[in-house]
């Protein structure tokens, strides 16, 4: 053996396997980024839809603010450490052998940008979270068997199948009818948003700073606890609500646009937060992958967890805002033309519902998509007959590609797997 | 691109309605031209008034379509689609009775409307004319009052049903008047049956407002 792999001939290769895993990596490079691009190409209709929609911000405004929003979100609040498999789905232990992680993450990194491009292409709504979700299922299935899948995971998206739109519906619902109660059916609504705008500017602030104090890595860093936390931030959105108030009434004026005019504002408030949010939660998607492969390459060995280093967070949420910038004004244009029976009042009901499902249903672990909560939002507000015309109908065609978006992409993964085997 | 996202967002069949009714409300304007016309001597120009009135009526029979086509099961409104379907009905039989009317005129344009009557119909086709105007009125601010659901505007609305409900009455007493009349006077047996049935189509227009009106209501009902 000794004689035949001369120390010569053994460096060789090593550099083999080594320049094999710089491709690797490349590739992910190249995969991770296009997924990115996908997230943003897709998702910027979630966050911006409803602010575009009822003519809050324009397009020109919403891709600029989603693409740099999402950017921050990424970099800043996006997690700095990311599991290795998401949602803890599938048990670690597949990722003991360096050389099954790598094509397991290439694979699946692959499998989930196909499965969303796919979605793209075809005008499908699908859960970017979830595509990872499945291709890792696939992976951990293909590497380990059925054995090492996590049921009582795979049950919680299961769940968030019903529970994050469910809980949108209930949370718009109410909103829009407290809205409708308390100013809309009002004389004077301008002056009775403006008297109220402190509560709803300062429910949007409470979630807002709850999910920075319980999402975010800094705010983790922080470690409030339950009961500091909410008294932080129950300080904050009183304060930040007046200061709301004080702002609207220096600059809005227009007392003809009644209580739509203050939602208006409000609402630049609300699309902005999901942009945050959505760069925040959903760069792991994209880049959590490529971390891994990231992390094998340069250090060989991976555990249950990697950190995540900035520039890939960067690489991620420039990935999303490109998707924003090129795809963007098409699907904001549709926007535009679509959704002309959404006004301000419930466009923030929508924004708020999901901006909270999110949330909420993320504290209690579920891997939950914007997308999921969005639609639920729209729902609300049109059993609340907020809406002049909503498609109940087409609930049940997008909801089918939400529970195939699991198989699909795990299939998927599953096959890419093995062809990498044969291949590498 | 997340198309059945928008998909979800439809054309609303509010405006159809609004548009709707102002093919209605045009649709007065001209049939009452061509009621004065007729009645007076020198009539050029009846049959133009007719032929815009079944223009008027066409294109109010596609917006009914267009609106009925695009209400795929499921859909969600501030009302419920049969209450608007029903609704829809009544308007647009509102604008076929007119055109009845018109059309009823023209199967026996000579020798007319009797003297005697002139002045009656004068009044009877004031009377349908009225609530038509109303129906574009009561639209506009039914589709205010989904969007704010203020009692106020409830009221307002409420007030021109009742209107509606008047003026279908006032219709009601000037059909009478003109069928007690002909039934007495010494004419022609078809002249007699041309002119119940003309009172008859005239006033069926201020029903079906009236019957549009009760729609609304249930529409607005809590």
């Amino acid at each position: 053996m000794l004689l035949r792999h001369s120390p010569s001939r053994l460096n060789l290769i090593n550099l083999r396997i080594m320049s094999q895993e710089y491709y690797i990596l490349i590739i992910g490079y190249i995969f991770g980024f296009y997924m990115a691009w996908n997230i943003g190409a897709n998702d910027v209709a979630n966050s911006m839809a409803s602010s575009v929609g009822a003519k809050a911000i324009t397009i020109r405004q919403a891709i600029f603010l989603a693409g740099i929003l999402n950017i921050i979100g990424a970099v800043f609040i996006g997690s700095h450490v990311t599991n290795t498999i998401r949602k803890g789905i599938v048990s670690t232990d597949i990722m003991t052998d360096p050389h099954v992680a790598l094509i397991g993450a290439l694979s699946a990194l692959l499998a989930a940008a196909l499965w969303v491009s796919f979605a793209t292409w075809k005008s499908l709504p699908v859960s970017t979270t979830h595509s990872i979700v499945g291709a890792m299922i696939g992976f951990g299935i293909m590497a380990g068997g059925f054995s090492v899948i996590n049921w009582g995971k795979l049950l919680a998206v299961v769940l968030s199948w019903i529970i994050s739109p469910l809980f949108s519906i209930v949370i718009a619902y109410l909103i829009f009818k407290i809205i409708v109660r308390l100013i809309l059916s009002k004389k004077d609504t301008f002056a009775r948003a403006l008297k109220l705008s402190p509560i709803f500017i300062g429910m949007t602030f409470f979630v807002v700073v709850l999910s920075f104090l319980f999402k975010t890595p800094l705010g983790k860093k922080m470690d409030l606890g339950p009961p500091a936390s909410l008294t932080v931030a129950v300080i904050l959105s009183v304060l930040l609500g007046f200061a709301g108030m004080a702002v609207l009434k220096r600059f809005v004026k227009d007392r003809e646009t009644g209580a739509e005019g203050i939602f208006r504002r409000i609402q630049v408030g609300t699309a902005c937060y999901v942009a945050l949010a959505q760069g925040a939660n959903d760069v792991a998607n994209a880049i959590g992958p490529l971390a891994v492969i990231y992390f094998l390459v340069k250090t060989g060995s991976v555990g249950g967890k990697v950190p995540v280093p900035v520039f890939l967070l960067l690489f991620g949420g420039v990935g999303i805002a490109c998707g924003i910038a090129m795809a963007g004004h098409r699907v904001m244009d549709t926007m535009g033309r679509k959704i002309t029976t959404l006004s301000n009042t419930r466009g923030f009901a929508v924004e708020f519902a999901a901006a909270t499902t999110v949330l909420v249903a993320s504290k209690m672990g579920l891997p939950v998509s914007t997308t999921h909560a969005a639609v639920g939002g729209v729902l609300g507000v049109g059993l609340a007959r907020g809406i002049e015309a909503v498609n109940f109908g087409i609930v049940f065609k997008i909801m089918v590609y939400w529970v195939l978006t699991v198989p699909v992409a795990a299939l998927t993964s599953m096959a890419i797997f093995k062809l990498l085997q044969i291949i590498l | 691109m997340r198309l059945p996202f928008f998909s979800m967002f439809m054309t609303s069949p509010f405006e159809g309605l609004q548009e709707h009714a102002e093919k209605v409300k045009e649709c007065g304007w001209a049939f009452q031209q061509a009621i004065e016309c007729h009645l007076s001597d020198k009539c050029q120009t009846f049959e133009e008034f007719r032929q815009e009135v079944i223009r008027l009526e066409s294109d109010a029979d596609a917006i009914k379509r267009r609106i009925r086509g695009h209400l795929p099961k499921g859909t969600l409104m501030p009302v419920y689609n049969f209450l608007l379907f029903r609704y829809l009905r009544e308007q647009d039989q509102v604008i076929d009775a007119v055109e009845d009317a018109l059309d009823w005129i023209s199967f026996r344009s000579e020798p007319g409307i009797p003297a005697e009557l002139e002045k009656d119909f004068v009044n009877l086709a004031d009377a349908v004319i009225a609530p038509i105007e109303q129906l574009s009125k009561m639209v506009a601010e039914a589709r205010t009052y989904f969007k704010n659901y203020s009692e106020e505007q409830r009221v307002l609305i409420k007030k021109i049903i009742r209107t509606l409900r008047q003026q279908e009455h006032e219709a009601d007493k000037a059909e009478d008047i003109i069928k007690q009349k002909v039934l007495n006077m010494d004419i022609d047996a078809v002249t007699i049956f041309h002119m119940v049935r003309l009172a008859e189509i005239m006033g069926s227009i201020a029903d079906h407002a009236e019957n549009a009106g009760d729609m609304m209501r249930a529409m607005v009902a809590k």
